[in-house]
């Protein structure tokens, strides 16, 4: 039974806490839920709100993005446009007005699109403990007593695109998402075909080898998904489109 | 239990509360306030029908746990008429039959409020996104995003200048 929710004012602070054994809350999008059931098996939540996590900086060609920064927040930064088309397609605006980029690289697929984005931008994430600060790229583990404190990575060096195919237009998660900067280091990045975001690891070997291979590449990204069924998609289903949205977003097509 | 004590401008009115840990915005509202317009409908932020304007920006009560807003403002459905006086998007559900059950009205005006305020010449498509977290399994949406056209083209014409 929940017995205090604490209000750390720095990420030190916030670390400490969770020696208590608590669940770490950002913008209370996953948590929550429930909380509102009574389905927490945690006495401490720990918000992020106050711990000065927040904000987005641009200096030259590297964007730093505090893990308690709203997608809403990120969504509308001038600076940010190619990732606009990534935050607006999650969820709602009220949802998006408090959910945090910290928290979507967290939730499990097939929720936490930006995570797949910015596997695709090869981001790496700073992680705070007692222990001190490691950075690690975006798709390592986080432990239990670690904090995510920001996410960093470089504007794209090459052309950038995102496809998500979803249930409606607006608000539903993904059933496919293809996130990739192509160019001399092509990274593709696929969301809703695994637990967690992945790599399309032998897409990126053909074009590698052969840039115009979209087609193939397309039909490479099924090497190493493990999808899963749920009230989206089925597996089959995903795996079935999986190569159509690939090749759609190699070739730009709509 | 560490309960706290929250501060709130909720429709311009002071007020202070008891929040025991982990209670939401919404709970605040409706069980402390009395404030019931915001519903309690899917408690996990899918279905908007509790949303309200927290610092001017629309959000699902139910996901906000309140003693993180302390000293915040905060507007629901109770504060958008003014002297008995429905406002534009009020009256343009009303007479365009945008209303049906209920259920779902006050977090729809919610979200169209916070629509019009950033954006007083919405497309359709615009409408459409701003309520995609909103659910009406009533009406098909059609009354509902026309009544927010509506209330736009309304609010534009009353706020002319002469």
């Amino acid at each position: 039974m929940l017995s205090k929710l604490h209000l750390p004012c720095s990420a030190a602070e916030a670390v400490d806490l969770l020696r208590l054994g608590g669940w770490v809350i950002g913008g209370g999008t996953v948590v929550m839920p429930k909380v509102n059931t009574g389905a927490v098996p945690v006495e401490h939540l720990i918000s992020l709100r106050h711990a000065g996590l927040a904000g987005i900086r641009v200096a030259g060609r590297t964007v730093t993005i505090g893990a308690a920064t709203t997608l809403a927040e990120l969504g509308a930064h001038d600076e940010l446009r190619f990732l606009h088309p990534v935050i607006s397609s999650i969820a709602s605006p009220p949802v998006r007005n408090l959910a945090t980029v910290g928290g979507n690289l967290l939730v499990p697929q097939p929720h936490g699109d930006l995570a797949v984005a910015l596997l695709a931008l090869d981001a790496r994430i700073d992680v705070l403990s007692v222990d001190g600060t490691r950075t690690i790229p975006v798709d390592a583990p986080v432990a239990r007593h670690e904090i995510v404190t920001q996410v960093h990575f470089g504007l794209p060096n090459g052309q950038w695109r995102y496809r998500k195919a979803m249930r409606r237009k607006h608000n539903s998660a993904s059933i496919v998402t293809v996130a990739a900067v192509l160019g001399d280091d092509t990274r593709i990045a696929l969301g809703g075909v695994a637990p967690r975001p992945i790599r399309a690891r032998a897409a990126e070997r053909i074009l590698a080898a052969e840039p115009g291979a979209a087609e193939a590449a397309a039909e490479a990204a099924r090497e190493g998904i493990e999808p899963f069924d749920d009230a989206y998609a089925s597996a089959w289903y995903r795996t079935r489109v999986l190569p159509v949205h690939v090749r759609r977003a190699l070739l730009g097509e709509d | 239990m560490a309960s706290r004590i929250v501060s709130l401008t909720v429709n311009d009115r002071q007020e202070e509360l008891l929040a025991r840990p982990g209670t939401s915005l919404l709970s605040a509202l409706r069980d402390t306030l009395g404030l019931t317009a915001a519903k309690r409908g899917c408690a996990q932020g899918a279905c908007g029908s509790c949303t309200v304007l927290l610092d001017e920006r629309p959000v699902p009560a139910c996901l906000v746990p309140v003693e993180t807003v302390d000293g915040a403002s905060v507007r629901t459905l109770e504060g958008v008429a003014a002297d008995g006086q429905l406002d534009e998007v009020q009256q343009a559900f009303l007479e365009d039959f945008a209303t049906q059950c209920g259920f779902c009205t006050a977090g729809m005006i919610m979200t169209a409020e916070a629509l019009l305020a950033t954006n007083p010449n919405p497309t359709r498509d615009e409408v459409v996104e701003a309520i995609s977290g909103n659910v009406c399994r009533c009406t098909g949406y059609a009354p509902i995003v026309a009544a927010i056209l509506d209330a736009a083209e309304r609010r534009r014409v009353s706020r002319r200048p002469a």
